[in-house]
């Protein structure tokens, strides 16, 4: 008797998404700086504390700095670096130097000066615009580059604005749509400043996709923009699709749970995106429970969401948090949970117009069901790296896709769900670990702070499962709490107590500093 | 639950619970060729049972065995200690050398040709569950012609988890030495060991409803396999290409230079024209076409070098 078993006849699938041509209608050439034309001129684009700004005022500081801005030498593939908060200047200032042709790279303004220079210096911007939040590195010879006062060219720009009678339009120079927009520093943990070149299109077509999302952002939507401008998820999913659908945002310069969720009942907020830490603190955040009545839309990006922080988010405020996935690379929505029924433990589907496969290393889609490494294609993939054409080629197929490193797997609807990265995998015995999983185990006994989980060669089963800890707990108690949770080849075998465990600012564990 | 066996499929082939309540091989005759079978393995073969107090004497339970030889499926239901049935292919109806002994011996065909096999293979299993008997099915799908043990494919940890039944990891030894591959003829005298491993529960391994689930499960249950049978464990499907362990995988070829990256680089539509919404659809990996090409520069994972 031979016996067939189930998988044997199912066919061998993965998911994607359907291709989308793109049609070429306006003679090829676009500015993202175009975002904010065409609204009602009394609209309130952003609300920053007691100052609110029109869409029609917003065009008219933005006009206004132009001026200024192409007085100091900004004009069309000139690159400009813009060190604040998420304030109004950020706003006026990269879009005055996206629509004079320019090219905006924005920098945390809490980076040590060390950090900003060794970013600046790889994009050599002609010239620093530092805000409120990045006043210290203001005249510092140690950034490498001019630095300029961007509250004075702001205030500058608002009095010529209030003086000015009757609106004043935005100067918007014509681009190809491959032409770079922004220099986008990604946190590499591999140590090398590596920075993003994103392009008009990249970032405006993620808009167009967004719009085929129901319910899709509208003008009578207002955002809260606590989520750093800085990186791509606040840049362009909350400042950028806001403003170009015409809605409102209203901005908080340095993150408060308290204070923001004051801000979302006053303001009555409707769409409100957070990374996990501060969905924890709006969770644990002394406000009435009410607080979130007005929020139809909630999501979460950048890390993964603990699933007691969704039910205690959903039993405390009466919202589901939808996961998203993406990358600085992907502009850089690759899947939301919006438009779909959330699935509280999944990154949700694929956003319409990318095309996503899971593979193995040979770029071979993996059957259906099966873990693979998440590849990615779609027009909001990036240029490059910024003179970093071997890293490049190094993430990028010839035939245009991304390879992201993250291993991932879809459930039967389509859903997206992330297992890890792909190189931090430890295979004992054949069997792939993914340190996640162990060090989400792990990191629930109370006497431990911190855990990080690599690979170390083993004589008999290739790898073997190591966990760095810190806190108070003994090996004995971890050693218990793996044999009750793990299966036997994901146990570690060897336990390293640290005072300290290697965290990079970005809150990413440095692995490399364990192995 | 409604059985939902193939009712498009041949008339010769197809199994309805409706038409038959028993399953086949319940009957007296079968319980006699059975009891022969189990009789004739420990008089014809060195044959030791290990481990047997771990499978269930009543309630469902799922048998995973490795899978080296055609006669796997005699040793390893004749170590039970219960009645096991299987989902075998309803070609073996046709002959006559095989339409009664097969049955009687529990396998329960189904018909491969017609719509979806694997669906009403599944529900068939189901079936055999929910009446609270021993299914066996082989994880790797298929014989593992290298002797390792090869990734396990999902099935069996859907089938625990929809009817909430446990998983019995089962490795045996010394099958392949009796009737190797390709041969016809079990030779007599050799020893072989069935081994029977502690049950395993779906639950234990996270939220059902998860994807991620049924692959920590599926894994877990071939490691434990793996140290029953003393297999080396490889992480490829047995019957792919890939099985020859030892022969490095070669480099896949680069296509010629195409546009870098032509889904970009073509005409755009810039801000305002708007994709039509696609529906996600599942693409056969042969439809799709080639695979995904490699970036040239791309690092091997450094867990991979070892």
């Amino acid at each position: 008797m031979v016996v067939i078993a189930m998988g044997e006849a199912a066919p061998a699938v993965t998911y994607w998404a359907e291709r989308v041509e793109q049609r070429s209608d306006d003679g090829g050439s676009m500015n993202l700086a175009e975002v904010i034309n065409g609204h009602d001129a009394d609209t309130v684009a952003l609300i920053d504390g007691d100052d609110s700004v029109t869409y029609g005022a917003l065009r008219g500081r933005v006009a206004a700095m132009q001026a200024d801005l192409n007085g100091r030498g900004v004009g069309v593939d000139t690159s400009v670096a813009l060190v604040t908060g998420n304030d109004v200047a950020f706003v006026v200032a990269s879009l005055a130097v996206l629509g004079l042709g320019g090219v905006v790279m924005p920098l945390n303004p809490g980076s040590p000066t060390s950090e900003l220079a060794r970013k600046l210096s790889v994009a050599e911007p002609i010239m620093a615009l530092v805000g409120n939040a990045g006043r210290l590195h203001l005249g510092d010879p140690a950034v490498g580059t001019q630095t300029v006062d961007l509250i004075e060219m702001l205030v500058d720009a608002t009095s010529a604005q209030e003086s000015a009678d009757g609106p004043t339009d935005v100067l918007v120079v014509d681009r190809d749509p491959d032409d770079p927009a922004f220099y986008m520093a990604t946190s590499g943990v591999s140590g090398a400043a590596k920075v993003a070149v994103l392009s008009h299109h990249n970032l405006g077509w993620i808009h167009e996709a967004l719009s085929q999302v129901d319910p899709p952002l509208t003008a009578a939507d207002v955002v809260l923009g606590s989520l750093p401008f800085t990186h791509i998820f606040g840049l362009n999913v909350v400042m950028l699709a806001t403003l170009q659908v015409g809605g409102t945002i209203v901005l908080q310069q340095r993150f408060d749970a308290e204070e923001s969720l004051r801000l979302v009942q006053r303001h009555s907020v409707t769409t409100l995106t957070g990374a996990p830490p501060m969905w924890k603190r709006w969770l644990e955040a002394d406000v009435p429970d009410d607080s979130m009545a007005s929020v139809r839309w909630a999501s979460s990006g950048a890390a993964a969401l603990p699933i007691e922080l969704f039910e205690g988010v959903r039993d405390r405020f009466g919202i589901e948090i939808a996961q998203g996935y993406g990358l600085t690379e992907t502009s850089p929505v690759v899947t939301l949970g919006r438009g779909a029924p959330v699935r509280p433990t999944s990154v949700g589907k694929v956003l319409p117009g990318v095309e996503v496969a899971l593979v193995d290393e040979s770029g071979t889609p993996v059957d259906f069901g099966d873990e693979g490494e998440i590849v990615v294609r779609s027009p909001g993939v990036f240029v490059g790296y910024l003179h970093d054409q071997e890293t490049t080629d190094a993430v990028i197929s010839d035939d245009g896709w991304l390879w992201t490193g993250d291993v991932g797997i879809f459930d039967e609807d389509g859903y997206l769900y992330l297992v890890d990265r792909i190189k931090d995998i430890v295979i004992v015995s054949g069997f792939n670990v993914y340190p996640a999983e162990v060090e989400n185990v792990l990191i629930q006994h109370p006497g431990v702070t911190g855990v990080i989980v690599t690979g170390a060669a083993d004589e008999t089963t290739g790898e073997t499962v190591v966990a760095h800890v810190s806190g108070t707990a003994t090996r004995e108690q971890l050693e218990a709490l793996a044999a009750e949770h793990l299966s036997r080849y994901k146990r570690p075998t060897q336990y390293s107590f640290l005072d300290e465990l290697p965290i990079a600012a970005n809150g990413k564990p440095i692995r490399r500093a364990l192995r | 639950m409604a059985a939902s066996a193939p009712a498009s499929a041949s008339a010769t082939a197809s199994f309805r619970f409706e038409l038959a309540p028993d399953l086949p091989g319940a009957d007296r005759v079968s319980k006699y060729v059975f009891g022969a079978i189990r009789t004739l393995t420990s008089k014809l073969w060195d044959f030791r049972i290990e481990g047997r107090e771990n499978v269930p004497l009543e309630g469902p339970a799922i048998i995973t065995p490795n899978h080296l030889s055609f006669c796997d499926s005699v040793f390893v239901p004749a170590a039970l200690p219960r009645r096991v049935w299987a989902i075998g292919k309803g070609e073996y109806m046709d002959s006559w050398k095989t339409k009664h002994i097969f049955p009687a011996m529990g396998m329960i065909p189904v018909d491969r040709s017609g719509g979806d096999a694997a669906q009403a293979a599944l529900d068939t299993a189901a079936d055999v569950l929910d009446q609270g008997r021993l299914f066996m099915i082989y994880p790797e799908g298929t014989r593992s012609r290298s002797g390792d043990l090869h990734k396990g494919r999902t099935g069996a940890a859907r089938l625990a988890i929809r009817c909430n039944a446990p998983i019995v990891p089962t490795g045996h030894v010394g099958t392949v030495d009796v009737q190797p591959p390709d041969s016809f003829v079990m030779k007599p005298g050799k020893p072989v060991t069935v081994r029977f491993g502690a049950p395993m529960w779906a639950h234990e391994f996270g939220d059902p409803e998860d994807p991620r689930t049924l692959r920590r499960f599926t894994d877990a249950v071939m490691f434990e396999i793996a140290e029953l049978s003393g297999q080396r464990y490889v992480d490829s499907y047995a019957g792919k290409s890939a099985e020859t362990p030892d022969t490095p995988t070669p480099a896949p070829e680069q296509t010629p230079v195409t546009p870098r990256r032509p889904s970009v680089v073509g005409p755009h539509g810039g801000v305002g024209s708007r994709p039509t919404r696609p529906a996600m659809r599942p693409v056969a990996a042969g439809e799709a076409g080639q695979p995904i090409g490699v970036p040239r520069g791309r690092r091997v994972p450094a867990s991979a070098e070892a």
